[in-house]
């Protein structure tokens, strides 16, 4: 339109022809940013390495800094019964890495062994790990004399010691981190080509992308404004804010290491003291730091839960409402199904099922089990905007069922279904401190659940351990607050009149 | 018969009702048999003189050994012919007797706390409706919506100890019983209805009602206060106000009839959802009633129990749900058009 215009008010003949004007006001446009433009595929290949590096670095590590296993030295056996034909050999003398896990291996013992035991004097106390070969992880370094105790049926025994020198791992930040890197590299890889794209500076993005995106940039930017002009939304935010950094950097700034992996440095049950503030756990964990793991995998769950469930339901919803028909008729029917058995009791079945749960089985027990409500809402949903004008006006055009839910269906119920899925996240995050209290919790994985179940069963109160059973606690309820805030805040802002109902 | 008239809609429901409730038997049944173990492992003695005749004689009665297709047959007769057979677990006891008996506390502590909940939830809910932003509103809300952000179990554990302690050193502070049905040092064991017995019930239902309400009060107080403030700015409102009536009697009789029957699908589905186990909290308090024995089921895999549990609280949802519907539609004619 605007060419048509220059070309009638352009003079015939002159150096101001339609074409030349163009490209002139092109440069003058593109003058300031046209040297510093990067091409996608640039960008993307950089994204690419960074991930692959972060990626593998781990191994690169293992592999070059394992150490060479020194003194070959092996211990005779101490046989206590001259009768009995029993050698312990727990093996050669090892060096192991910090971190890294080992083999004690006491096969080589000869006679009829029916016990094997390892006993280690670990900072003034003895554990003792039964089995014949046994793995370990150990994060202190030092020398550790392990005892192999080999028993026959008729109680003679013999002993071998062996010696493990744990070497401290070199601090290396990408090594220790890498995981936390590698996140926070495509992060900001991801938020910088986000703000590239919008401010025009990688090639083969076509305007009308980039005004989009400028577009939606600006709603988002928007709803930010009023959720923190709410005081509810507000006070989420900050809640929120507060927790995602406990999450983040909560394994960085936390007094000790937890790994349920490793034999622990610490005893069982101790009480508060200089050293551990909140006391160690059964798992002979320091309290504290679980408090600060918990963070990341309680969140993890949460979020990971409500997105799998969103989805889900966001899915089975828009197909249920837009099909319509007998077809709506029977996944409405299995829904109000799924949605009548008591969920915890669903959840205890299923869990039952998968035997051993870990952090992935949790996720996929709370996600796979919490999709029928969103479900149920977006087809209430979907069945309002198919009636609406601008949906027809996109049939009468031709468009296809596709095009329709992708163009108009999903933009118009993905308010509500975002909403929805923050107020998931709070539910999620109950529902697993719930199924850890009925001791379905994730193995090898510490969250605020897992920390109470484990503190209401050792009756953390009465043995003068409060702080273990009442701040996990106030953690979750801090966090499903801040979540439940955030979700009622867009709510409102998102879906004023859906309010009203 | 017209397709929208409201015989019409009734017996339309009826018919996804039944087909609900058949669904909800048969996604049971297949969760409950997929399960892994044995449970008839957990009826005989651990002990390997025990004879195996005697073994096979009990799956056999419990047709444990016959195809799913046929234990899937037996099943349906058996539900629909109120036959619930023997639990495996508890000796032979009759599934309906165990049932019936858990059912008497679970309605007694969940009808305590439904009208605890209502009445609360719906006074918070209006008078915060009334001063809206005002103090009350703001700290009700936020006092609530932490409330709901409880686990319900952490909750009952904080409430034993504080009840079972003096904090801080306070002599005054009440102590309350937090386990069983009532005071069975001093009674008995046996249930009778006399008087100290009744009020040793109640002074044993405080704790576990304050847990169940507690938690459910935030969803009602909320959706009160919502229902009520769209109301309020209705104009039959204001033409109330400009008649000269006073703010209590806007309220009372002019706002509330109109905001009440939202909360009516709300705590039908609440009660329901209550039926079907308030189990952390009857397991916290060790108050044996739904919830406690379905717990209990799935850790014996005592099929019986757990398959009658999960389809009575599957069909309190299907019922709730199709009654507050019609309460719904007999009170609010605009729902019947949709």
């Amino acid at each position: 339109m605007q060419d048509q215009v220059q070309l009638e008010n352009a003079v015939p003949g002159s150096w101001a022809s339609p074409s030349r004007a163009r490209s002139c006001r092109q440069q003058a446009g593109s003058l300031s940013r046209h040297d510093s433009r990067i091409p996608k595929s640039f960008v993307l290949t950089v994204l690419l390495v960074l991930t692959l590096v972060g990626l593998s670095f781990q191994g690169v590590m293992l592999t070059s800094d394992a150490g060479p296993s020194i003194g070959e030295t092996q211990r005779a056996g101490i046989l206590a019964d001259s009768n009995a034909t029993l050698t312990a050999n727990a093996g050669p003398d090892l060096s192991v890495l910090q971190e890294e896990e080992f083999e004690l291996d006491g096969s080589a013992s000869t006679g009829n062994i029916t016990k094997w035991n390892w006993t280690v004097s670990y900072q003034g106390r003895n554990s003792t790990i039964d089995g014949k070969v046994v793995k370990l992880k150990l994060l202190t370094p030092g020398a550790y004399n392990f005892t192999l105790k080999v028993t026959d049926g008729k109680g003679n025994y013999s002993v071998d010691i062996v010696q493990v020198t744990v070497v401290k791992k070199p601090f290396n930040l990408l090594g220790a981190y890498w995981q936390e890197i590698t996140i926070a590299v495509v992060v900001v890889a991801v938020v910088s080509f986000f703000f590239l794209a919008v401010t025009g500076r990688v090639e083969s993005i076509p305007e009308a992308t980039q005004e989009k995106m400028k577009l939606s940039l600006r709603k988002w930017r928007k709803i930010f404004s009023q959720v923190v002009h709410n005081p509810m939304g507000l006070a989420g935010v900050l809640i929120l804010t507060f927790f995602i950094a406990l999450a983040a950097f909560g394994p960085l700034i936390a007094p000790y290491k937890v790994d349920l992996t490793a034999l622990s440095p610490f005893g069982r049950l101790e009480k508060p003291s200089e050293a551990h503030w909140l006391g160690t756990d059964g798992l002979q964990q320091d309290i504290l730091s679980e408090l600060f793991y918990g963070a990341r995998t309680s969140i993890i769950v949460g979020v990971v839960s409500a997105i799998i469930a969103s989805v889900l339901g966001a899915l089975v919803g828009l197909y249920s409402g837009y099909v319509g028909g007998w077809k709506d008729e029977v996944v409405m029917r299995a829904n109000d199904v799924v949605l009548s058995i008591p969920w915890l009791v669903l959840m205890i079945v299923v869990a039952a099922m998968l035997q051993t749960i870990d952090l992935t089985g949790i996720i996929l027990i709370i996600g796979l089990t919490g999709w029928s409500t969103t479900a149920r809402m977006v087809r209430a949903q979907v069945l309002s905007l198919k009636e609406r004008q601008f949906v027809e006006r996109a049939k009468a055009i031709g468009a296809s069922d596709s095009a329709i839910i992708r163009r108009h269906i999903l933009p118009n119920a993905f308010p509500l279904v975002f909403a929805n899925t923050i107020l998931t996240v709070a539910i999620s995050i109950l529902s697993e401190a719930t199924l850890s209290f009925l001791s379905l919790r994730p193995v090898n994985t510490v969250t605020w659940g897992t920390m109470l179940s484990y503190a209401s069963s050792a009756d953390a109160f009465h043995i003068g351990m409060q702080g273990w059973i009442i701040l996990p606690g106030l953690c979750i309820v801090t966090v499903v607050l801040g979540f439940t805030l955030l979700g009622y805040a867009l709510d409102d802002i998102m879906n004023p009149k859906l309010r009203k109902r | 018969m017209a397709r929208r008239s409201f015989r019409w809609i009734i017996i339309k429901r009826l018919i996804n009702v039944a087909i609900t409730i058949f669904g909800i038997m048969s996604l049971n049944f297949a969760l409950i048999h997929f399960m892994p173990g044995d449970p008839v492992a957990n009826v005989i003695p651990r002990d390997p003189k025990f004879p195996d005749a005697l073994k096979w004689q009990l799956i056999e009665k419990f047709h444990l050994n016959d195809s799913l297709a046929t234990q899937y047959v037996y099943y349906i007769k058996n539900t629909i012919t109120l036959d619930w057979g023997e639990s495996y677990a508890l000796n032979g006891r009759k599934v309906i007797d165990i049932i019936t008996t858990d059912m008497r506390w679970t309605l007694l502590l969940v009808g305590v706390s439904t009208i605890v909940t209502v009445l609360l939830g719906i006074l918070i809910g209006a008078y915060s409706a009334y001063r809206r932003r005002g103090v009350f509103d703001v700290g009700a809300t936020a006092t609530t919506l932490f409330l709901y952000g409880m686990p319900t179990f952490w909750f009952a554990i904080i409430l034993q100890i504080l009840f079972s302690t003096h904090p801080l050193g306070m002599q005054w502070w009440p102590q309350l019983p937090s386990s069983g049905y009532w005071d069975t040092d001093k009674y008995g064991i046996n249930a009778k209805l006399t008087l100290p017995i009744i009020l040793s019930l109640g002074k044993y239902l405080i704790l576990p009602t304050i847990c169940l309400a507690i938690g459910s009060l935030a969803g009602i107080s909320l959706i009160m206060r919502s229902s009520l403030i769209d109301v309020m700015t209705e104009d039959f409102i204001l033409t109330a106000r400009a008649k000269g009536l006073t703010d209590y009697q806007v309220l009372r009789r002019h706002a509330l009839p109109v905001g009440m029957p939202p909360m009516i699908a709300l705590i039908a589905m609440d009660i329901a959802f209550i039926i079907g186990g308030a189990y952390q909290v009857e397991v916290v308090f060790n108050y044996p009633g739904i919830g406690f024995r379905t717990i209990w089921a799935i850790q014996n895999l005592d099929f019986p129990i757990l398959q009658f549990i999960v389809v009575i609280g599957g069909v309190a949802v299907v019922l709730a749900n199709f009654i507050s519907d019609l309460i719904l539609m007999y009170t609010d004619p605009r729902i019947r058009v949709t």
